[in-house]
């Protein structure tokens, strides 16, 4: 492990994060905002300490797989640092606690806030705040495509579709293939959805701060009541249409772009996902129907939003969901936990791992049925080991297990029970907003201090899967 | 990026030097922002909810007066009410020439409106007249139209007292943006020099020690100079020179 070498990469990433904080700049210039010199400053010191490793350390010619992932863990804290100190240094709501809940918040494509008045924010600030979802969507797809598939067999199996060859390569050379999907799929889809959302009627700025939050499946919005500020049927449809396709793997997502459509419909675990989300949109609409909403037409338009919104642990609102019925909740609170495809930005347990899960399950009762029988847990044919499945099904109880951690704490800070286990649930699977006091229409802001440090602990556990932060942590693996 | 040594440090130094200057830079600027802001509280608000306070108190003074003169004391009645009258001008003239938040100047001409028609009432006769002792005229009329005024002059201070909480809220809010930079920069130059140190040990110091045992492993035991300088500075033409160098001594001593 060459640490210097990590450093020297890290600092890249924050030189990537300075040309954004340097862009935010000149958008506050642009508006005259108080943003301005914060901006500046951050983006100055960020590209100081980006530039100091090149000065020093000489490239690597090679770099092995644990300093690939150290390089991506690294780059992610040190964002989140970077991140944080706008807001910092802009003052107002913006305490150290909060400066970092927001920057962690957005880096890890969350959404969950603690401003109470976003509107009343600089808009530099503001595009800065969407800009860390894009930038940490970015990172996510590179630690799906080109780290994940290096850690063994278990990785290979969550991230191995139109992957796995990559994964053969050494880093330096998958992290280049994987920036080249990425920068097609992901730069490709966000440029699409602010053409869709201008035809709607969108100004620029909304356009692209909204585009940024929905191919990163985060989910801050420069407005106050999210979506529902638009009262508009084709903005919610663009959204909608692109929070599904963010939700894919982007290596597969990449392939049926080149050609290869049938691939996407062969995919079971693509099949899954969109059948969990149908039947959610359909039991959440029966539920609301004649409760919240009085028309089926209603009933369906916003079921379907918030159902896509949570499934694909993006965060937007076009209502607020804390006053639907119980069933409709209990609805909510499955796709927040289940969330979207392994490969893509959600978070979440992912639909692969739910998938496994099941299949684990039918193949036990099969196996208790008959005992002597030799039965293999298939996905599309292929075999799965059983070090994945063993992984899979601790990564879920692991998963629970963190929430439910976090819920006590959180009760025990004084935090009521819905509120405690929602916003545990919401930030672990990088979803945004709970219930309770932290429902689609509030915030986070009431969470005590130590309550938010919690929750940007568990927004990181998360993102990185929680192995991938536990082998960081770990000192072992530094040598 | 390839750079020497020396040019290798001074940019070490420049950024520590640059994140210090812009932090200071920034500071003073907030700082002088803080200064201005508190003067304009001083001059704007200040002066003009001090005069709403006198005008409030000058009118308290003249409504003494008023029952002063129902109960028939001309004299004492007319004195206070005249010396009021004084004091309210005085204040009023203060806020008329201190506008400076919008819509201050609807809140002066009410004062102005409201005041103008009490004086009407206690500017005329009351003792020896039918309004004398008459406490129903008082009470329907004096008294009303005085708490008419002292309402416009509570608005103009309400006004003034709301831009002042604004104001110090913003002299707060820039006083912690002259801190925070501060704080920034000096962790931030913690964090660096702890960074540089490790460069400067790890690509500089390790070097030249490797270089010098090696050195001193070919004077001992006549082991082969071997080092790799991972740099391409002075370091790594230094280390080519001595590996010249040692090779060539070695030539040298298989020739004798």
């Amino acid at each position: 492990m060459r640490p210097a070498v990590v450093l020297r990469y890290s600092g890249i990433v924050l030189l990537f994060d300075a040309a954004f904080l340097s862009i935010s700049a000149m958008i506050s210039a642009f508006y005259s905002d108080s943003a301005l010199l914060p901006l500046i400053y951050s983006a100055v010191i960020a590209s100081l300490f980006g530039v100091f490793p090149l000065i020093f350390v000489p490239p690597a010619k090679d770099i092995s797989n644990k300093e690939g992932f150290f390089v991506l863990i690294c780059s992610w804290l040190l964002s989140c640092l970077a991140g944080s100190m706008p807001y910092v240094l802009w003052g107002g709501e913006f305490t150290l606690t909060n400066a970092w809940f927001e920057s962690v918040s957005g880096f890890t494509t969350t959404g969950s806030s603690i401003i109470r008045n976003i509107e009343a924010l600089p808009l530099g600030l503001l595009f800065w705040r969407s800009a860390t979802h894009w930038i940490g969507g970015v990172g996510i797809i590179i630690f799906a495509l080109s780290v994940l598939p290096s850690m063994g067999r278990t990785g290979m199996v969550l991230y191995r579709t139109e992957m796995s060859s990559l994964a053969m390569e050494n880093f330096r050379y998958r992290t280049r293939e994987a920036l080249k999907i990425l920068v097609i799929v992901y730069t490709g889809l966000t440029l699409a959805e602010i053409i869709g959302l201008l035809v709607c009627g969108m100004n620029w700025y909304d356009a692209v701060t909204h585009s940024f939050a929905t191919i990163a499946t985060g989910g801050f919005s420069p407005k106050n009541t999210s979506i529902v500020h638009y009262q508009s049927v084709s903005v919610e449809m663009v959204i909608l249409v692109f929070m599904v396709l963010s939700g894919l793997h982007f290596g597969l997502l990449f392939s049926t772009i080149r050609g290869n459509v049938a691939g996407l419909w062969r995919s079971s675990i693509v099949r899954y996902y969109l059948l969990a989300l149908a039947i959610g949109v359909m039991i959440t609409t029966f539920s609301i129907h004649g409760h919240s909403f009085t028309s089926w037409t209603e009933a369906i338009r916003f079921a379907a939003f918030q159902v896509v919104s949570l499934g694909t642990s993006t965060g937007f609102a076009t209502t607020d969901t804390g006053l639907w019925p119980p069933l409709a909740k209990l609805v909510m609170v499955f796709f927040t936990l289940q969330c979207a495809c392994a490969g893509s930005t959600s978070g979440g347990i992912k639909v692969d791992r739910i998938v496994i899960f099941w299949k684990e399950l039918l193949r036990t009762i099969n196996k208790i049925r008959h005992p002597q029988a030799v039965i293999a847990t298939k996905i599309d044919g292929a075999v799965i080991d059983a070090d994945a499945l063993e992984a899979g099904v601790l990564y879920i109880a692991l998963y629970l297990g963190v929430v439910f951690l976090s819920s006590v704490i959180l009760t025990a800070l004084g935090v009521d029970i819905l509120t405690a286990f929602s916003g545990s649930a919401a930030t672990m699977g990088n979803v945004g907003p709970g219930f309770g006091m932290v429902s689609s229409m509030s915030n986070f802001s009431q969470i005590p201090d130590i309550g938010k440090w919690i929750l940007t602990f568990t927004m990181l556990l998360g993102r990185l899967e929680i192995f991938g932060l536990i082998l960081f942590v770990t000192a072992k693996s530094w040598r | 990026m390839h750079m020497g040594i020396r040019k290798k440090i001074l940019s070490g130094f420049l950024i520590l030097a640059m994140m210090l200057f812009l932090a200071g830079a920034w500071s003073i600027y907030e700082l002088k922002t803080v200064g201005s802001s508190v003067q304009r509280l001083l001059d704007d608000n200040y002066k003009s909810i001090n005069a709403a306070n006198s005008m409030t108190e000058a009118l308290e003074r003249e409504d003494s007066a008023v029952l002063l003169l129902l109960s028939g004391h001309w004299k004492q009645g007319r004195e206070i009410i005249e010396s009021g009258d004084r004091s309210f001008q005085e204040a009023f003239h203060i806020a008329e020439n201190n506008v400076t938040i919008p819509g201050e100047k609807t809140y002066i001409g009410e004062i102005q409106k409201a005041y103008g028609a009490y004086k009407d009432l206690w500017i005329r006769p009351i003792v020896g007249t039918s309004r004398e002792k008459n406490l129903e005229w008082y009470f329907q009329e004096a008294h009303e139209s005085f708490l008419n005024v002292k309402l416009a002059v509570n608005r103009l201070r309400a006004l003034n007292a709301q831009v002042m909480y604004e104001t110090a809220t913003q002299v707060q809010d820039r006083a912690h943006r002259a801190v925070i930079p501060g704080v920034v920069a000096i962790l931030s130059a913690l964090v660096f020099t702890i960074m540089f140190n490790y460069f400067v040990n790890h690509y500089m110091v390790s070097p030249i020690i490797n270089m010098t045992k090696s050195v001193q492993g070919f004077l001992k035991t006549n082991e082969p100079f071997q080092l790799k300088v991972e740099t391409k500075d002075e370091l790594q033409s230094l280390a080519y020179a001595i590996e010249d160098l040692v090779a060539q001594s070695g030539k040298r001593q298989v020739s004798q």
